[in-house]
Order: structure tokens, then sequence, then C-alpha cells
């Protein structure tokens, strides 16, 4: 291997802030609209982003087009920080957020759809800032990379591959179409007329148009940031509820087989093994959780409200959206425990969804189960199948590195934030909360889902277990070890 | 262009990773993942797995809107019944790669047209013409006819004798302009000159010329001519017997085949050529067959490293020129810096014919034909695009590519820094890899 090209790097990276600085006109034009107090932060900020964006891109414009993998983990995840050190300037610049701590944590949190807040009031901010709060998590949802890619020539490459794979979830990546420009030019399509569906949808309901729109596109990047101080609760509208709840699942399934079903290949979707099981455990988790609200008492007026009570933090949780219409925490250890493991599991790769998602999960489970028969007939050949097909041991084994390294960081994180004070069941929760993008916290942190009182350091460790999710791990964590930096 | 890449062998991949570069739309399907998942993971393409003589696999891959279909998996009837079913399903084009001489016979045309084959490729076969081509012109290292023969583009390699060693080339062009230095292979680098970059020895310079100055060519690089009457192959393999088969008449060929029994059995095919069981690599059998009065030795075992050694040897008992077969691609560039004459690689030569099949096809008006890790590519100069805004010189091209020459109403001129391009001039263009994607801009 050769030296890693600098320039490149720099110059993609150029290329990628002056789009956040174009998107920043959006809530920019927002806040003129609105005549509010932010309009001086987003011409700012918006001036900031598009002179060191230009710059670099200007400066290193002579580079070499050699680009490895190396330089794909790189781009993608130094962009992801990047992003959130510009994309915090309008909070920080207007006063809403008064410390660099928790502006990054915010941005951090917006970008990587985790949606954890350390507002107290968001009602009280102006409309540009709510909504560039939205629009970072849809960008983020389907990957700022992917965006890019979509639009940019330059990329359409071999490079682009390793970007492309360096930033979309999940185990295997399909491609819709043979050039990469293609295949994210078509998940975009997708993405983007999921939210205006839904942008509609919101508005036949008793939401007005500003809201929908931030909420639609929140929902579909299962991002979580709402305009409101309590969520969606704060409509208190069943219309609203399930449209969100279908919504969600949806963001929550693979987009390329969203892409097949939009095209009238229905099959594919539905006999897909990994939504099956998802929609399984979603069923599954709502029906225990019901019977367990049901049994202890804990009716949320009558029994149709109960279950989509139940129905809503299930969804929300599993594919790691953050919306709340009540609050779990407060339902006991039990319910407790439901919600941490359904957020653990996550949805389905390829989604805009975190966690661990369901293939990986269903492929160890049914590794485990033919582990438990090779026990007994120790020469069988038991190989684990998906959709009928072969998953080779290289596979497993690499889903078992995956799961390990993830167990081991939510550890060390969670080590870090009880060292700062935090319960046990905070920093556990609070870092799994972060680490699969989900956003809601336990304990002390679930009253009005704010981190706010997390010490600093703790907010920074989080900011990054959010970013590692975000990217699945080894993309960010690869930066660490020795070999990506020796020459050979 | 949408096309679909049969094989996931050595021409396959070899042909896509070349096509993904080109902005085209490439499928490669192969029954074996393994081989599939390293170039799915680095290239801008899109693999299937399964059998390509499948109609599921086939349909999943996009057969029915495909421009071109190019079968190259290992058996020939694999091909041809690949190509059969992806016609019937609706691509456009179909390509096959085949062994079989009889197949490639002008009266078969027709019967494999209806079969749904339109294309063949008999890789065996184009080795042959190549080496024909290389037994004709000795002094040459590679020798590319562009724009219909009207331009040709020369590789040498400079020896001590060379007229124009240590010349600098702006000292070069001042005399009477029949030629033009588009590039140099130095080590393993390929330069594309400026006014002072000087020649030196070993480079293995590319002029671009019109045909009635090649003997000028010659001359001013020093080399001599040498009129091949007796050859010495060694090895009986198919591009062996091909070989024979189309050389001239007055050529004189002498085969060396360690495998006896094989040995008969090419007697029998063979009526005027002798047949020696042995092996090449032994000394005194060659000084017995007479190395000594041999103008050039062609070694085409199946081990590369054997071709390159036996080439080696027979180049230091005197012979003039050398060809070699070496079909494990990163050896070509090791073996061309050693002293054999000519390199043969039948991936090589099958991915090329391929790729020109599919750009005469294409019409957009770029071709390209790859040349170490050069390219060059065949424009036309579009009314009014940047490059017919001034003559040459105050241009200001970019420093990784030249223009090699121009074809104006039929007639090849070599350019210098005073030409001026007109619309509708098809240039040729050199330019490193790194540069392709400067050129459109410059002609549209």
């Amino acid at each position: 291997m050769s030296e890693i090209n600098y320039r490149i790097v720099a110059r993609i990276i150029g290329i990628l802030l002056c789009f956040e600085a174009l998107f920043m006109l959006l809530p920019l034009s927002i806040s003129i609209y609105y005549n509010e107090s932010d309009i001086e932060a987003f011409l700012l900020t918006v001036a900031i982003t598009a002179i060191v964006g230009i710059s670099s891109a200007c400066i290193f414009k002579r580079h070499s087009n050699q680009m490895g993998k190396r330089e794909g983990f790189l781009i993608v995840s130094t962009t992801w920080v990047f992003f959130s050190l510009f994309g915090m300037l309008p909070f920080f610049i207007h006063g809403s957020i008064d410390n660099v701590t928790d502006a990054f944590f915010e941005t951090m949190s917006g970008w990587t759809t985790t949606g954890a807040s350390i507002l107290d009031d968001i009602e009280s901010l102006p409309h540009g800032l709510l909504f560039w709060r939205s629009l970072i998590q849809w960008l983020g949802g389907m990957g700022i990379i992917l965006f890019t890619l979509a639009v940019l020539p330059m990329l359409n490459s071999g490079g682009g591959i390793q970007l492309f794979n360096a930033e979309v979830p999940g185990i295997t990546h399909d491609k819709l179409r043979p050039r990469i420009s293609e295949t994210a030019k078509r998940l975009w399509i997708v993405y983007l007329s999921i939210t205006l569906l839904l942008i509609i949808l919101l508005v036949l309901g008793p939401m007005n148009f500003f809201d929908a729109v931030c909420h639609a596109m929140t929902t579909t990047a299962t991002g979580g940031y709402s305009t409101k101080q309590n969520s969606i609760a704060y409509w208190d509208s069943a219309y609203i509820e399930y449209v969100i709840i279908v919504f969600m699942l949806i963001s929550g399934i693979n987009f390329s087989l969203v892409y097949h079903a939009a095209l009238g290949n229905y099959k594919k979707l539905f006999q897909d093994e990994e939504t099956k099981w998802f929609l399984f455990i979603v069923l599954l988790a709502t029906a225990i959780i019901s019977a367990g609200l049901f049994i202890s008492g804990q009716m949320y007026g009558d029994v149709e409200k109960t279950i989509r009570t139940a129905l809503f933090q299930v969804s929300t949780c599993i594919t790691t959206t953050g919306f709340a219409t009540a609050d779990f925490s407060k339902w006991g250890p039990f319910f407790n425990v439901i919600i941490f493991c359904i957020m653990f599991f996550g949805a389905c790769g390829g989604s805009t969804s975190g966690g661990a998602k369901t293939i990986r999960m269903v492929i160890l489970l049914k590794n485990t189960v033919n582990e438990f028969y090779r026990h007994l007939h120790p020469n069988a050949i038991v190989p684990v199948r998906i959709n009928r097909r072969v998953i080779s041991y290289e596979l497993v084994s690499k889903i078992l590195a995956f799961l390990f390294v993830y167990v081991l960081v939510m550890a060390i994180s969670a080590l870090i934030l009880s060292a700062l004070g935090l319960t046990f069941e905070e920093a556990f929760g609070c870092t799994l909360s972060c680490i699969s993008n989900v956003g809601p916290g336990f304990g002390r942190m679930s009253s009005d889902f704010s981190f706010e009182i997390i010490p600093s350091f703790g907010k920074w460790v989080l900011a990054f277990d959010m970013l590692i999710g975000r990217l699945e791990l080894f993309t960010v964590l690869i930066l660490f070890s020795p070999y990506f930096w020796k020459k050979s | 262009m949408k096309i679909i890449i049969a094989g996931a062998g050595e021409v396959g991949i070899h042909l896509a990773k070349l096509l993904s570069k080109e902005e085209q739309d490439i499928i490669l399907i192969d029954a074996d993942i393994e081989k599939l998942q390293r170039i799915d993971s680095n290239y801008n393409l899109m693999t299937v797995v399964g059998s390509p003589t499948s109609f599921k696999v086939l349909k999943k891959a996009g057969v029915n809107n495909a421009d071109l279909f190019i079968a190259v998996m290992p058996f020939e009837s694999r091909n041809i019944t690949a190509c059969t079913l992806a016609t019937k399903l609706g691509a456009k084009k179909t390509v096959a790669r085949i062994d079989n001489y009889e197949y490639l016979l002008p009266e078969n045309k027709a019967f494999f047209r209806e079969l749904g084959v339109d294309e063949l490729i008999y890789p065996e076969m184009l080795a042959a013409e190549e080496i024909v081509t290389a037994l004709r012109r000795t002094w040459v290292r590679n020798w590319f006819e562009l724009c219909n023969g009207e331009l040709i583009l020369i590789g040498v390699k400079l020896r001590d004798k060379a007229q124009i060693l240590n010349h600098k080339l702006c000292d070069l062009t001042r005399q009477d302009n029949y030629y033009h230095i588009a590039a140099i292979k130095r080590n393993e680098e390929t330069i594309i000159p400026r006014g002072n970059d000087e020649l030196q020895l070993n480079d293995i310079v590319y002029f671009t010329t019109t045909p009635d100055h090649i003997q000028d060519i010659r001359k001013l690089t020093g080399k001599i001519e040498v009129d091949v009457r007796n050859v010495m192959i060694m090895g009986g393999s198919r591009i062996a017997i091909r070989l024979i088969h189309i050389a001239p008449e007055y050529i004189k060929m002498k085969l060396i085949e360690s495998d006896r029994e094989k040995s008969f059995k090419l007697v029998e095919k063979m009526h005027d050529t002798v047949i020696i069981n042995g092996d090449a690599r032994d000394i005194d059998l060659l000084k017995e067959e007479g190395i000594k009065d041999t103008d050039a030795f062609i070694a085409l075992t199946d081990s590369s490293e054997t071709n390159i050694l036996a080439c080696l040897t027979a180049k230091r008992l005197g012979v003039a020129k050398t060809v070699a077969e070496v079909e494990n691609i990163p050896f070509i560039s090791t073996a061309e810096g050693l002293n054999i004459g000519s390199i043969i690689n039948k991936k090589l030569i099958a991915a090329s014919r391929i790729f020109q099949l599919l750009l005469d096809a294409d019409s957009t008006n770029v071709k390209c034909l790859a040349l170490a890790d050069a390219e060059v590519a065949e424009l036309v100069a579009k009314e009014g695009s940047k490059i017919t805004k001034a003559p040459v010189k105050d241009l200001t091209l970019p420093k990784d590519l030249t223009l090699g020459g121009l074809i104006r109403n039929g007639k090849g001129i070599i350019v210098n820094g005073n030409t001026q391009i007109q619309a509708n001039d098809h240039v040729v263009v050199f330019c490193l890899d790194t540069a392709i994607h400067k050129i459109g801009k410059l002609f549209n």
C-alpha cells in the first residue's frame, strides 16, 4: 500500500462542505420567511462553510485519482465529523445552545439520526433552527455520501464504490444498477417519495405544514427530532400516530426492497426473510407489552389506545426513531428490558435505522441453532440460509466479530459514563440509545428526552458512540488501528 | 450502454474492469460467488451469481435490454448456448469466445447468426495473426494501425545504434516533420514527453507516422529489418497450429514439442512443417536444429516462465527476433523489461478485440486501445470546440496528454505545434490514465 492520498480526501471533503452550505440555504430561507432571530446565524454559517469548502476544494484541485479503501474510510468518517462541526454553528452562533459540547452533541445526534437532545425547551427555538435540526436528520438518514454519489460524476468510479461500502449499513450491499451513481439516485428517489407521501398524509391530519415537513423528514430518516417538547404526544391524535407508525416501519425495511416493491415487485419484499422477522419481532414485542400493561393495570384509556401506545413505542424503538407518545421508562423494569432488547436489534439492513440490524441477529440465531445440532452430528454440513441462499462461514464470523465489537464498545462507553456518576441503568441505557441511534434516554435522562445533565466528557463519548453506530463500527474504528496508518 | 459479461475468468474480469472505467453499465455473471466478490466491492459494476446458461439468471441480469452480451466462459459450447439464450431474451448483440477454427469460416457465419451469435472471438487465431505481424516487422515492438491505416503507431526500443539517442525532443522536431513522438516507456513508467525530455537508452518510444515514412523511422532508430525466413517454434499449442496455417508460404517453420504423443498428432495436421520431439530449453538440441540460422524464435508453451527463459536463451544464441507468450498478466511488464522482442497474451488480445467490436457499435466517437498504462483515443473535433480555437502550441493542453496526428479528408497528417485543428478532423490523442476525462471537454 502506498501513502494515503490526502489531496483527494481534502478535495472531496471540500466539495461536500459546499453541498452542506447549499443545504443551509433552505433553513436560511425559512428564517427569512418567518423573519426570526436566526437569520444572522445562518448567513454567517453559510459563509463560513462555503469559504472553507470552496478553498479546500480549490487548493487541492490537483490530485491523483488514486482512491482505495483507506481513502474511502477516511473520507466517510471525517466527513461526518466535519458536517457536525459546521452543522452546529447555527445553534452556537444564534446562542440557543451556548457551549461547544452541547452544540456538537446535538448536531452529531442529528446527522446520525439518533435524536438524543440536550434541549429542554424545543418550542422556544426559531423555525429556521427547528427546520435545520430536521433537515440534518433527513440528510444523515440516507447518508450524505450517498447523496453526493448521486450528483457528483467525479465519484462515479471505483472510488465511489469504496465510499458507498463505507457508509451504507447492512452486511451486504445490493446494487440496484450497475453504476453507483444510478444506484444512489434510485435510493434517493425512493427516500424522497416516501417523505413527500408522508408530508401529504400528515398535513391531512391535525398538523400544520411546517410541522408536517419536519416530522416527515425525521420519520423517514428514523431520526426522532420533533418540533415539540412532547414529541408526537403533543397532537394526541390516533391518525397521526398510525401514519407515523406505518412510515417508521417502512423506513425500517431495506430500501432496495422498497424500491422493488414500488416498481410492482411486492413478492420480493414479502418473501424476504429479514422483513418477515422484523415484522414478527414488532408484533411479538407489541403483544407482550400490551399484555403486560393490561396485567399491571397501566392502561392508557381504552384497549385500542393501550395497544396503539405499545405499538408506537415498539416501532419507534426498533426502527431507532425515538419519537414518543408515552414514557416507557415509567412502565417498570420488565418493559425496559424488552425495549432495551429491541433497541439493540434495530430494523433491517440497508434502511435508515440503526442498531445491530435484524439480519445479523437472524443469522446469528440460526448459526446458534446449527451449533447445537453440530454437537450431536459433528460431521454434518449445516449452513445458515437466508432467503434459501447459503451464508458463508466467513460472513457469519464477520457478524460475530461485529457483535463482539458492538458489545465491547458499549461496555467501555458505559464504564466511562458510570465513572462520571451515571447509574448502571443510565450508563448502559444511554450508551445503547446512542450507539443504536435511537435517542430516548433511561433513568434521569428519560424525562423530557434531555441528555443535558450528563457531564460534558460523557457527551463527547456518546457523540462518538453515535458516529460509530451510524457508520457500523468498522468504518470509524479502523482509523484507530495501527494497520490503517502503516505504509506497507 | 448496458453490457453483460458472462464468465468471470481472466478475460471477463479484464474486460469488466476496462469497460467499467469507460462509463458503461456492466453486469458480470458467474456461478462462482468467490470470483465475483472481490470485483463487486471494488469496481463500479454489478454482479449476478448464477449460471449464465440459465433463463432465470439471464433475466435477473436484465438481458432483455442489454446492448451487448459477451460470453467468455472457458467452454465454447456454453458460450454459444448462453449467446443463443441471450438473443432470444432480447440482447441486441452477442459475442462468444470459441476454440474451433471451423466456426470462423465465412460460410458458417449465417448459421451462427441464426443461432443468435453475432460475433465469434477466437483468441488463438488473433494471437497467431499478431505473431505474423511481428514477424513481418521484426524491428517493431508494437504496431497499431489507426484510422484505417492512415496513421501508424509504432513502438520501438532504442538501442545504442539509434541516431536519435540522447537528443532532446525539441531538437528533433526541427527536422522535416514526418513523425511525432507520442509516448515514452521508461522502466515501469509511461511518459508523455515534452520538448525538453531526452531520449535515453532502452526507452520504448512510440511514434506516430504516416505509412510512407515507416522506413525512415526504422533508419532513425538504427534498426535493421530482418527478412524472416526460418522460424523455430517452441510448444505445439493451438496458437502454434494456427500460426503455421496462416503464416506466409516462404517462411520455413520448425516446431519443437516435448510431448511425443502430441508430436505425432501434430505431424498428422501439418504437412510441410518439421516437427522435432524434444525440449527446446536444451541448448544442444537448439544448436543441432540450427538455431544459428534461425531468424525468429517463438515460445508458445503453457508456461510463461519457460517461454521467457527460452526466448532469452535464443536471443543469446543470436536469434534476431523473439516472441514469447506470457499468460500471467502481472509478468508482462517484467518480460517487457527483458530482452524479448514481442509479448503475446491471449487474454489481452481477446479483450481488446471485444473492446474494438464494442466501440464500433457505440455511437460515441471515442476509440481507445490500451497501451501500457496510457491510452490512445480517436476523436472527432466538433464545430466550435476548444481544441479548434488556436494552433496546438497556444492551446495550453494538460501535461498528461498529447496529440499524435490527425486525419483530414482521408489523409494522415502529423501534428506539431503550429498545426491548427479544424472541425471534423479525426484526431488521435494519447493520454495517461489520469487524463481520460479531460479529453471530452476539449473536443465537445
